[in-house]
């Protein structure tokens, strides 16, 4: 019997091909010149029995909707008409006809896409291309998360079908994409470029998840123009003890009324003693880490290796296509109960920096990991596969798979343990407290570089009941101040709480958004360094909204593109909007209607439809209507008011108008 | 008829503010009576709405006690009230958040959000209906906040509360009464502050000891105090100048 298998993209086709065959399998080329076909013997078991296997793949999608060549204007038809314009799908023509010649002669296709909702549109595609050439083909679908060998075998053994529900979920998805992007970036760049100078000749682009991500950076850049510092007091006490110092902390931190706090004070200096009223020694701990998600992986990397997120996605995707850590997108932060978490520990044993840990993890160190609350039930949190010298490694990758690995023997060991001293007094009316700890067992935190935790200042001897009179008492003055700008982990923390993009895509968007030049990276209390900007043009990118995962193949997916840019700097690299990202996201805000483009509610709503899908609870019909509908209110509000947004776009642009 | 008296106990008996022979009259004037039970409740509804400054005395009795004439001397360390003393709320700040911090809320929510941790979330119309819809909001993110560091058991609300005499005086929280807080307390609610109660320089320490609320608002003040609370705190931080 004659097998097809289809992966997503070369590497995972070798790799599968690879320990299919046990290694050897002989290698075809095809007209496209990254895909070869791999043939080779495999018993797949079941009912299929040893069967002769060609082993090919993709890259990435494998179609393309667009709108037919009628539309290609950009102001006639007028943008509004693309919400219903019709949509044509094409698709990479040799790779397409490479997999429907190599369907002929097979009785089943597996599908071997990544376990994700993308990925199981591209397995409907290839579903399709095979079916032009062998229209009864028999379809199965490989789930798995890594590409380790057992892992693999067992997934070949274990094929399951294809869920049309998430097929149907990202086609609604794409369509949305396409339709909203184009209207909206036809109808801003066809408005705004009467307005000359810096706007004649620019595509402003609009994408559902990028003008929210823009909204953020927007809207924490005039909390920060617009913060009016405050002065506030309290009271700090302090005492010596046995040739110790302690520092006691106010119950009510700070008032913002000095008038209260000196009331207050008084009444403690009137008081002349301060009361001991609990001592209270007890077991502490700090936790270890939670099991890695791919938001976490991106905000570690951001925050701790200074990567730009989409670095360290296109770093963790090149590790996982080499088969050296797990699927790096997934949002489940709990490992199932019948991994076998020990071999994985035990791999670790034999490296030079966390061997000896790992060793010790093995020799009953070893705990179940934590468990979070969510669970993708497609992949197993972020984790190494194989042990790697750092020498194979480019420096990136190294610090990546280190951040990785650390993390997960941190998950496999012990909460550090320590013991925690409180100690309340009451001094007037007024209460104070001091805590002091001393770390006994560090456990995780030998292996985990990141964190820390030591011993505060030995605390004196107290016991409850006991007065005395305390060294200092002071009225202290403070003022506050604004907050920061967002950093790359704030941001990406405030898109995944709002559900703008997915985990996986989340990088894309905030390094569009740069590409756009609406924002601007700057030092944390340096100037401005405002990122290059090779941008080609290029009508709609956010039709390719939940995709570019570097999956190779159309446009610039592809690896390493990311890596040049991003800030390996020193200081910690924060954004903040152009003239021309505050103009639009005013612009819209403006126009008062309900809900302005530039919050995250729509997308929001978007997303959950998705979900919605996935589940069975909703059709990919009713979707488009609701949501084609609802976006096409907002663009006609929108047409309405655009006098709005152009005075927007004059008042900051330009500098002109009557606001400042 | 004994009904007077008899109101009249029940009435004190709930700690509420003094009722004057005129409304006891009204009240009981029907014939025959109402039962006791919603008599008490018209009462009760009539003194918690009434503005206890007022010296027509048709709802309250104006003999009430009263402050101390020296009650606001800021110069006194230390003193107590002599008598249980009936106070309306005619002001409520939290000296725990600094005032920006509440005119950003104040504006989101007037743009139809509110925050949950980092999360933005739309208010509907069903949440955020009429005026007294918006107070309730307006609580819900002071409840939320709450559990944050600068609020909750341990947030300080500073009162502006009036006698039946119309004379005002500070009072702040020396410990949490639960009843207390923005979006709780409305404007023209009613207090009794017991006899101990401690003053110092001029401004009366609550305790859930020493103050009992009994509810009530008067609308108008209400209204008016949320309506203008926003540009209150922005004019105290300096922010109400044209930006």
């Amino acid at each position: 019997m004659k097998v097809l298998c289809v992966a997503e993209k070369p590497s995972i086709s070798k790799a599968v091909a690879g320990h299919l065959s046990g290694g050897s399998f002989s290698t075809h080329n095809t007209r496209n010149k990254f895909i070869k076909n791999y043939s080779f013997d495999f018993d797949f078991g079941q009912q299929w029995g040893p069967s002769s296997v060609t082993m090919t793949c993709v890259t990435g999608h494998l179609t393309n909707v667009e709108f037919t060549s009628e539309y290609k204007n950009w102001s006639h038809p007028p943008p509004e008409s693309l919400f219903t314009a019709p949509i044509v799908t094409s698709d990479k023509k040799d790779i397409a006809k490479n997999i429907a010649d190599q369907a002929k002669y097979a009785r089943l296709l597996v599908i071997w896409t990544d376990c994700d909702r993308e990925g199981e549109h591209i397995g409907q595609e290839i579903v399709d291309a095979a079916k032009k050439g062998n229209a009864g083909i028999q379809v199965k679908r490989a789930k798995f998360s890594n590409v380790e060998r057992a892992h693999v075998l067992s997934a070949a053994r274990r094929l399951i079908e294809l869920d049309e529900k998430q097929v149907n979920a990202v086609a609604a998805r794409i369509e949305l994409d396409l339709r909203i992007g184009y209207a909206f970036t036809r109808f801003i760049t066809n408005n705004l470029k009467h307005l000359g100078g810096p706007l004649a000749d620019l595509v402003l682009s609009y994408g559902s998840c990028q003008f929210p991500t823009l909204g953020f950076v927007v809207d924490r850049y005039f909390r920060v123009k617009n913060f009016v510092p405050e002065p506030f007091w309290g009271i700090s006490l302090m005492h010596n003890k046995e040739g110790k110092q302690v520092r006691f902390s106010w119950a009510r931190n700070r008032l913002f009324d000095r008038m209260t706090v000196v009331l207050l004070y008084e009444r403690c200096l009137a008081a002349k003693k301060a009361k001991v009223t609990k001592v209270q020694e007890k077991p502490t701990r700090k936790f270890k880490p939670l099991p890695l998600t791919t938001v976490e992986l991106q905000k570690a990397a951001t925050r701790l290796l200074r990567m730009s997120g989409q670095q360290a996605m296109t770093i963790a995707e090149g590790l996982y296509n080499k088969g050296f850590i797990s699927y790096p997108r997934t949002e489940t932060d709990r490992f199932d109960k019948g991994m076998n978490l020990k071999a994985l520990v035990q791999k670790q044993t034999t490296d030079q920096r966390w061997g000896p840990f790992a060793q010790g993890l093995v020799n009953g160190g070893f705990q179940q990991p934590r468990e979070g609350k969510h669970d993708d039930k497609a992949h197993p949190p972020i984790h190494p596969i194989a042990h790697v010298a750092p020498t194979t490694l480019t420096y990136d990758e190294g610090r990546l798979y280190e951040y990785v690995t650390r993390r997960f023997l941190a998950c496999c060991a012990e909460d550090a343990k320590g013991m925690a001293t409180d100690i309340d007094v009451q001094f007037g009316d007024e209460h104070f407290s001091t805590r002091g700890v001393i770390v006994l067992e560090r456990n995780y935190l030998d292996v985990y570089i990141y964190e820390n935790w030591t011993d505060t200042t030995e605390l004196p001897r107290f016991t409850v009941g006991e007065q005395f009179e305390p060294t200092e008492a002071m009225m202290t003055e403070g003022k506050t101040s604004p907050p920061n700008y967002l950093t790359e982990a704030d941001l990406i923390a405030l898109m995944d709480a709002n559900g703008i993009g997915t985990d996986a895509t989340m990088a894309e968007h905030i390094q569009k958004i740069q590409d756009r030049e609406y924002v601007a990276t700057t030092t944390r209390g340096g100037t401005a360094a405002t990122e290059g900007n090779d941008d080609e043009p290029e009508e709609a990118p956010a039709t390719r909204g939940g995709r570019g995962r570097g999956r190779g193949g159309r446009g610039r997916g592809g690896g390493g593109s990311g890596s040049a840019r991003g800030g390996r700097g020193s200081g910690l690299k924060v954004f903040v909007p152009t003239q021309l990202g505050v103009a639009l996201i005013l612009g819209f805000d403006r126009m008062s209607f309900e809900t302005s483009l530039g919050k995250p509610f729509l997308r929001k709503e978007m997303e959950l439809q998705m979900k919605a899908i996935c589940q069975g609870n909703t059709t990919r019909r009713a979707v488009l209507d609701q949501s084609i509908a609802q976006y096409r209110q907002v663009f006609l509000q929108s047409q309405e008011q655009v006098g709005v947004l152009k005075q927007a776009c004059r008042e900051f642009v330009f500098g002109q108008g009557p606001r400042t | 008829m004994d009904l007077v008296p008899q109101l009249r106990r029940a009435i004190l008996a709930q700690s509420l503010p003094p009722p004057s022979q005129t409304l006891l009259a009204t009240l009981t004037s029907r014939s025959p009576p109402p039962p006791m039970p919603s008599l008490l409740a018209t009462a009760k509804a009539r003194l918690l709405a009434s503005d206890l400054t007022n010296t027509s005395g048709t709802v309250v009795d104006t003999s009430m006690p009263a402050f101390p004439p020296n009650i606001d001397s800021a110069a006194v360390q230390n003193s107590s009230l002599p008598q249980n003393t009936h106070v309306q709320v005619l002001d409520i700040e939290n000296l725990s958040l600094s005032r920006w911090e509440q005119v950003e809320e104040l504006e989101a929510i007037e743009r139809g959000e509110r925050t949950r941790g980092r999360q933005v979330i739309r208010v509907t119309d069903e949440e955020n209906g009429e005026a007294d819809g918006s107070s309730s909001s307006a609580g819900q993110t002071q409840a939320s906040r709450a559990g944050a560091a600068s609020g909750g058991t341990n947030a300080m609300h500073r009162l502006v509360l009036q006698d039946g005499r119309g004379k005002k005086v500070f009072a702040v929280e020396l410990r949490r009464v639960g009843g207390i807080g923005i979006g709780k307390t409305h404007i023209g609610e009613k207090m009794l502050l017991k006899a101990g109660a401690v003053v110092a320089r001029g401004t009366v320490l609550l305790t859930p000891e020493t103050c009992t609320l009994l509810g009530g608002k008067i609308d108008a003040w209400h209204e008016a105090w949320m309506e203008g609370r926003l540009a209150r705190l922005r004019e105290s931080v300096g922010a109400d100048r044209p930006q």
